[in-house]
């Protein structure tokens, strides 16, 4: 048997620790194998688009190579950036060799008999929340689009409210690409857009840390009442019959 | 970073910083390019007085478009062939097959001869193919007939604008103060009566007075050479009837394997932009009549001579060697990529080539121009969110191909520095934030 590894990535390890505690509080409360490892190199996701092929491909190899050291099975992943990447890209390169089973947190929480294991329960007035879905989620080879809806629509008293742009026809946050480094002024707007579209949602629920941070720099900016929540927070927020909104 | 690449990286960041201004005129384009790409968005969830919503239609048709798309593609040169054929021998067109952008120049100049004068609908394709530089460089006077573009001329609007609507950005006070400034004409700032002064005063012209007229194609068939061109103003009809010669330049990317393809092309333009199509042109051969003792006799109330400049340039060779543009030659110009980008909707036209808004335009830019210009064009606003990519109606992978030019720039030193900071950091510290 191999090991099961929770694959954080370099944006959340780095900067939203606490949210990677949550998630590791909700993965190993469904299976308690499942571990982080010091060290994780990054998967490269961040730079692909500007990377020529055979320095994507060596980066690969040292990732892929580092997973075999660790005798890594399965990964559960928490970024969004990493999905995508992981389920194409590496498989590209690596084809028959990459052998590593990975899942994005929503695709290991939605399955019936996780979301059975979390007993998720709320218990306040009904709750409307909008869920905005990630490029990197929508977008990836296996798309993930259903699951996180199935997730929060589990949640007794918690309903998705559905945006005028939603599932594969979201708006991107602005922070793609790496262009939120450079040129702020797309999140600026399209930020903007997306929270004009909440409407009766009380609260913007993502499951991508880096649309995360370009909600929140933007919603701090404008004075947003709601809140930008990462999915894993609102997730454990339940799970411990805390106001999830605060 | 190259110093060419700072400097690059400086001017995009200058037309940015205008945004904030509200009167400059990127701010201004945007700002009703925002509002405009919203109505476009809802607008494909209406029903209108059809069955389908048109998000439905194109749904439907999708399927079909792609596969004759690919046929196109996997058969090129067979299709321009037989095209070319049909054209010249069955259709009675005078037919130029341009290897080159230079040999379409070269071909409209000869087929406009003494004239000075060229009437033109909005002739995309020309604009690719160099004709309207060619045009301005030996001073023959282009007159627009696209009202949108009548009134970008008057307005001396040089920014790349929307092509389905160019002139939106002005005001009616703006555009009735310059009619006034022009020809001395007062006109109540209303849009009725600015379309009127022009239905009064130019259509007299343009049902009168063209020699040469100038247009593109929406599709071409290459089973039986028909052009089919869609409109809504009336104006394509107009020059495609109301002259002596008819000159049409498409890239061959227009051809299509049948007539019922092309039509095809015709009618999901209609449902994706959601303006109506009033006028479909299925031109088939030039105006002509057999009515006296059956001699056809070409030239009867219709153009006299339709002339096709079917331009390669790039195209051939995109296909044959399946360049990472290639598919660029299954775009059938129906601008869905642009209402929904990302960031199209932040940057308006800066995010915008010489040939129009838009990634699918800056791809063309790099095709023509080279990489420097497709970073100047804004191409690193792109946070490929492949929106582009999953509306596209044609199976155009445009995220694919601007991912492309990024690399190309990236390898060239264009790159910001921001973002090639992340690169470095990701193979050297296995970390881009520590």
């Amino acid at each position: 048997m191999g090991m099961k590894l929770i694959y954080l990535g370099c944006l959340s390890s780095t900067k939203y620790t606490d949210t990677c505690e949550n998630a590791i509080q909700i993965i190993n409360k469904i299976d308690d194998e499942y571990k982080v490892l010091e060290e994780a190199p990054c998967c490269g996701a961040l730079a692909y688009h500007i990377t020529p092929d055979t320095t994507l491909e060596e980066h690969v190899n040292l990732v892929n190579d580092w997973f075999k050291k660790n005798n890594v099975e399965k990964i559960v992943t928490i970024c969004a950036g990493c999905y995508n990447y992981l389920t194409y890209y590496y498989p590209k390169y690596k084809a028959d060799e990459f052998e590593v089973v990975v899942e994005h947190l929503l695709q290991f929480m939605a399955k019936p008999e996780n979301i059975d294991k979390l007993d998720l329960k709320y218990d306040g007035k009904k709750l409307r929340v909008c869920y905005h879905d990630a490029c990197h989620l929508r977008n990836a080879d296996i798309p993930i689009i259903d699951e996180p809806r199935e997730i929060l629509n589990s949640i007794n008293k918690v309903e998705v409210f559905e945006m005028e742009n939603n599932k594969l026809n979201s708006i991107c946050c602005g922070a793609g690409g790496g262009v939120y480094a450079t040129f702020k002024e797309n999140s600026d707007y399209n930020t903007k857009s997306i929270f004009d579209q909440m409407r009766r949602g009380k609260a913007l629920i993502t499951a991508c840390p880096f649309c995360y941070t370009a909600f929140k720099r933007v919603a701090e900016e404008e004075n947003m009442k709601k809140p930008i929540i990462k999915f894993e927070d609102f997730i454990i927020k339940i799970m411990n019959g805390v106001d999830p909104l605060k | 970073m190259s110093e060419e690449g700072a400097k690059l990286y400086d001017e995009v960041k200058e037309k940015v910083e205008t945004l904030k201004d509200e009167k400059s005129i990127h701010r201004k384009f945007a700002d009703i390019w925002r509002l405009a790409c919203i109505g476009k968005y809802r607008s494909f969830d209406l029903r209108y007085l059809y069955d389908d919503t048109s998000r439905e239609y194109v749904e439907k048709y999708k399927p079909a478009m792609i596969e004759a798309k690919e046929k196109f593609l996997e058969n090129i040169e067979d299709y321009v062939d037989q095209c070319l054929n049909v054209m010249e021998k069955t259709n009675k067109f005078k037919v130029y097959y341009a290897k080159t952008n230079e040999e379409a120049q070269e071909a409209f100049m000869k087929e406009l001869g003494d004239n000075k004068v060229i009437y033109k609908s909005k002739s995309l394709e020309a604009k690719d193919a160099g004709i309207i530089d060619a045009l301005k460089e030996n001073n023959i006077e282009i007159k627009e007939t696209d009202l949108g573009d009548v009134l970008c001329q008057l307005l001396e609007y040089e920014s790349p604008s929307f092509t389905l609507g160019p002139g939106i950005q002005f005001t009616e006070e703006e555009i009735v103060a310059k009619i006034k400034e022009r020809y001395g004409v007062e006109l109540e700032p209303k849009a009725e009566k600015i379309v009127k002064y022009y239905r009064e005063n130019y259509r007299p012209e343009l049902l009168n007075d063209v020699k040469v007229s100038l247009t593109s194609a929406n599709a071409i068939s290459a089973h039986d050479g028909s052009i089919v061109l869609i409109e809504n103003e009336g104006n394509i009809s107009v020059l495609t009837r109301a002259t002596d010669k008819h000159i049409v330049v498409a890239g061959i990317s227009k051809i299509v394997p049948d007539e019922f393809d092309a039509l095809m092309v015709a009618k999901l333009q209609e449902r994706i932009t959601n303006v109506d199509a009033g006028y479909i042109s299925i031109i088939s051969s030039p105006s002509s009549t057999s009515d006296i003792q059956g001699t056809r006799v070409f030239g009867m109330y219709g153009a006299k001579e339709v002339v096709v400049i079917l331009v390669d340039d790039w195209r051939t060779e995109a296909a044959k060697e399946n360049l990472f543009y290639k598919d660029m030659l299954k775009c059938i110009s129906c601008k869905s990529c642009d209402f929904v980008c990302t960031a199209s909707r932040a940057f308006g036209n800066i995010y915008a080539s010489k040939y129009g808004i838009g990634g699918i335009n800056i791809v063309r830019d790099y095709i023509h121009n080279g990489i420097e210009e497709a970073v100047k064009d804004g191409l690193f606003l792109c946070t490929g969110c492949e929106n582009c990519t999953n509306w596209c109606p044609a199976g155009v992978d445009l995220a694919e191909m601007i991912k492309n030019l990024k690399k190309i720039a990236t390898e060239k030193g264009l790159c910001p520095p921001t973002l090639k900071k992340y690169q470095e950091k990701i193979i050297e510290d296995k970390n881009p934030f520590k």
